[in-house]
């Protein structure tokens, strides 16, 4: 449904899209994961007809980009990352707005907004000020304001930032719903979580090349090469903790470190003789409760995919 | 471009957007909703009322004989004009210079760029919503005109060319500031900018053309009140001579306190009044901001040879 070759985009002498290859089936949740800065917006920009490309191709629906940016409108919903609303108008006129922006018959419009309103859970917010309602609800919003056109492609840029755990679970099961509808869904994100538990394509992308790409499972599956360790401390405070992640950190294998509850948790290569990172760790005078491997997943993908960090431009 | 593919689809499709255009049914709602709307046509006519009571009475001093109604109300009609011509100049930048800029400050631009709307109908929509308002004050000050023209001096035809011009000056305003508005990122800018370039084009070339032709400056004086909207008014309301018509000769008119008083014979009628004159580069002026606005926003849009 989305067909990418070759993309490149440059802002002034930063390089944001270097020669970018990709495509998503149709009817697929594809995330497109990486880090700030490592291309994303700018992908999801190319393919809203909103940025022009320096070279290759996006063709989505069989339509490209670049040449008939008319056609691909109507073949896509956009939400962008930032996004604003009108003040003076209600929920219905909001939509109805934007339905007349696309030439929906004015009497279908009315109906069309209701039924999309209670797609999205927003039916007894119908008659309310779109700029009194809370964030959540105004991405919920933004997402019916996305699919006034019955468009096939969606693309959602970071559609849960922001959102607290139940309007993300909430915006999470509006997608998969789309999903169900038959819709083709592009989201770009950086929040690994998110991403495993809603997507079933996914994508890395860092420093504006796609570093893998795939289904789901197929990904995680040659990730199992990678691997993840959890140490716990015993009576270890902040100083303490700090200490023991420079030390780990500064192991060779270890690709990345992050605090977690009472202790660390750490991605390494396969390779990495953990017995011996163990023996360290007691020699250096702390406490270790628990040292036990975790099951690969998308975090470790990410990390060891684009630990080398971008200066990319989102 | 599909819509392009079938010419007589996209004719048709491109008429009805002219007019039923989103973007002038949300803007006039989100306008007439807000405090500021009654608030500035309360205003806007307040100013004018005072005005034009403040005009009769310093005129009927000078003027009591009742013979001389008539020339108190075409004096008192044209400084009334004057006034409008210039609140609307001032009102107009403010609604227009915000138009694309505020959409951008707003983080709503994006979205409507993505819509089906055409570069052409997203520049009419807010074109047509920025002068709607203003068109809204000179149809709500006409009594206060009328009141006037009521004790003879004006003829129809200068009570309708006195709101015409008015009309195409807010209108070339309202497109510059529109095409402002879509260069500059910040709304601040744009409206700076679009309040200048208007002083520039009304006031301060009118007086400072008046002046260079009251010094002997023929040339550079005609040329900067070619086209002046407020020399066109005075032309058509008072009879001053035409600068179009008319090279070479004295100052047109001169400010007294009895007001404003042609100077020196009247000319014969050139073969194109100054107002016809002025209406024809205003609108001259509204297509080539209309066009650049298009060109800028189908630049912001991706640049795409069918960008719409």
């Amino acid at each position: 449904m989305i067909e990418v070759r070759g993309l490149r985009k440059r802002y002034g002498r930063r390089l944001a899209l270097d020669h970018l290859d990709f495509a998503v089936p149709e009817g697929e949740i594809f995330g497109f994961l990486g880090p700030n800065g490592a291309g994303k917006t700018t992908t999801l920009r190319i393919l809203a007809t909103l940025t022009p490309p320096d070279g290759g191709t996006a063709v989505i629906g069989g339509v490209r980009v670049d040449s008939r940016p008319f056609a691909v409108r109507r073949l896509i919903g956009y939400m962008p990352d930032f996004f604003g609303v009108y003040d003076r108008l209600n929920v219905v006129e909001y939509l109805d707005f934007y339905a007349s922006c696309y030439d929906v018959p004015a009497r279908r419009r009315r109906r069309l907004a209701g039924e999309l309103l209670e797609l999205v859970d927003l039916a007894d917010r119908a008659g309310d000020q779109v700029d009194t309602l809370s964030r959540g609800m105004k991405q919920r919003l933004c997402l019916a304001r996305a699919l006034v056109h019955s468009p096939q492609v969606l693309l959602l840029d970071e559609p849960a930032s922001g959102l607290d755990p139940r309007a993300r679970l909430e915006m999470q099961e509006l997608i998969r719903e789309l999903r169900r509808m038959g819709k083709t869904i592009l989201i770009s994100s950086h929040i690994v979580p998110e991403v495993e538990e809603l997507c079933t394509w996914v994508g890395v992308i860092d420093a504006g090349r796609m570093v893998e790409i795939g289904p789901k499972a197929d990904v995680l599956r040659r990730a199992a090469g990678a691997r993840r360790l959890r140490i716990e401390l015993v009576d270890a405070d902040e100083a303490r903790t700090a200490e023991a992640r420079r030390l780990v950190a500064g192991w060779p294998g270890v690709i990345a470190v992050e605090d977690v509850e009472k202790g660390l948790e750490a991605a390494i290569e396969a390779g990495l003789p953990a017995h011996l990172l163990l023996r360290d760790l007691v020699q250096a005078g702390f406490g270790v409760g628990a040292f036990t491997p975790v099951q690969a997943g998308l975090s470790d993908v990410f990390l060891r995919l684009t630990e080398r960090g971008t200066e990319g431009v989102a | 471009m599909s819509e392009r593919a079938d010419p007589v689809r996209w004719e048709w499709s491109g008429l009805r957007r002219l007019v039923f255009n989103p973007l002038i049914v949300k803007d006039g709602l989100a306008r007439v909703r807000s405090w500021r709307a009654p608030a500035v046509i309360a205003l806007y006519l307040g100013l004018l009322g005072l005005f034009a009571w403040l005009a009769f009475s310093i005129q009927l001093t000078g003027f009591p004989q009742p013979t001389g109604f008539a020339r108190v109300a075409s004096n008192v009609f044209t400084a009334l004009a004057l006034v409008q011509l210039a609140l609307v100049c001032l009102v107009t930048p403010a609604l227009a210079a915000g138009a694309v800029s505020g959409e951008r400050e707003r983080q709503t631009l994006d979205v409507l760029l993505v819509s089906c709307v055409p570069s052409f109908g997203i520049v009419w929509g807010k074109l047509v919503a920025s002068v709607a308002f203003v068109l809204l004050l000179i149809l709500a000050a006409l009594p206060l005109f009328a009141t006037v023209f009521l004790f003879g001096g004006i003829d129809g035809q200068q009570f309708l060319v006195a709101q015409l011009l008015t009309a195409t000056t807010a209108l070339a305003v309202a497109a510059v500031s529109l095409f402002l508005s879509t260069m500059f990122r910040r709304t601040l800018g744009a409206t700076v900018v679009a309040y200048g370039l208007t002083f520039a084009a009304t006031a301060a070339s009118w007086y400072t053309g008046t002046i260079l032709l009251a010094s002997g400056h023929i040339r550079v004086g005609q040329a900067l009140l070619f086209a002046n909207p407020i020399q066109a008014m005075l032309a058509a309301l008072q009879g001053a001579s035409s600068v179009v018509g008319r090279a070479g000769g004295p100052p047109a008119y001169a400010v007294t306190g009895g007001g404003l008083v042609p100077l020196g014979p009247r000319p014969s009628a050139p073969a194109v009044q100054p107002w016809e004159v002025t209406v024809a580069i205003e609108l001259a002026i509204v297509a080539v901001a209309a066009v650049g606005t298009m060109f800028l926003l189908r630049e912001r849009r991706g640049g795409g040879s069918g960008s719409g």
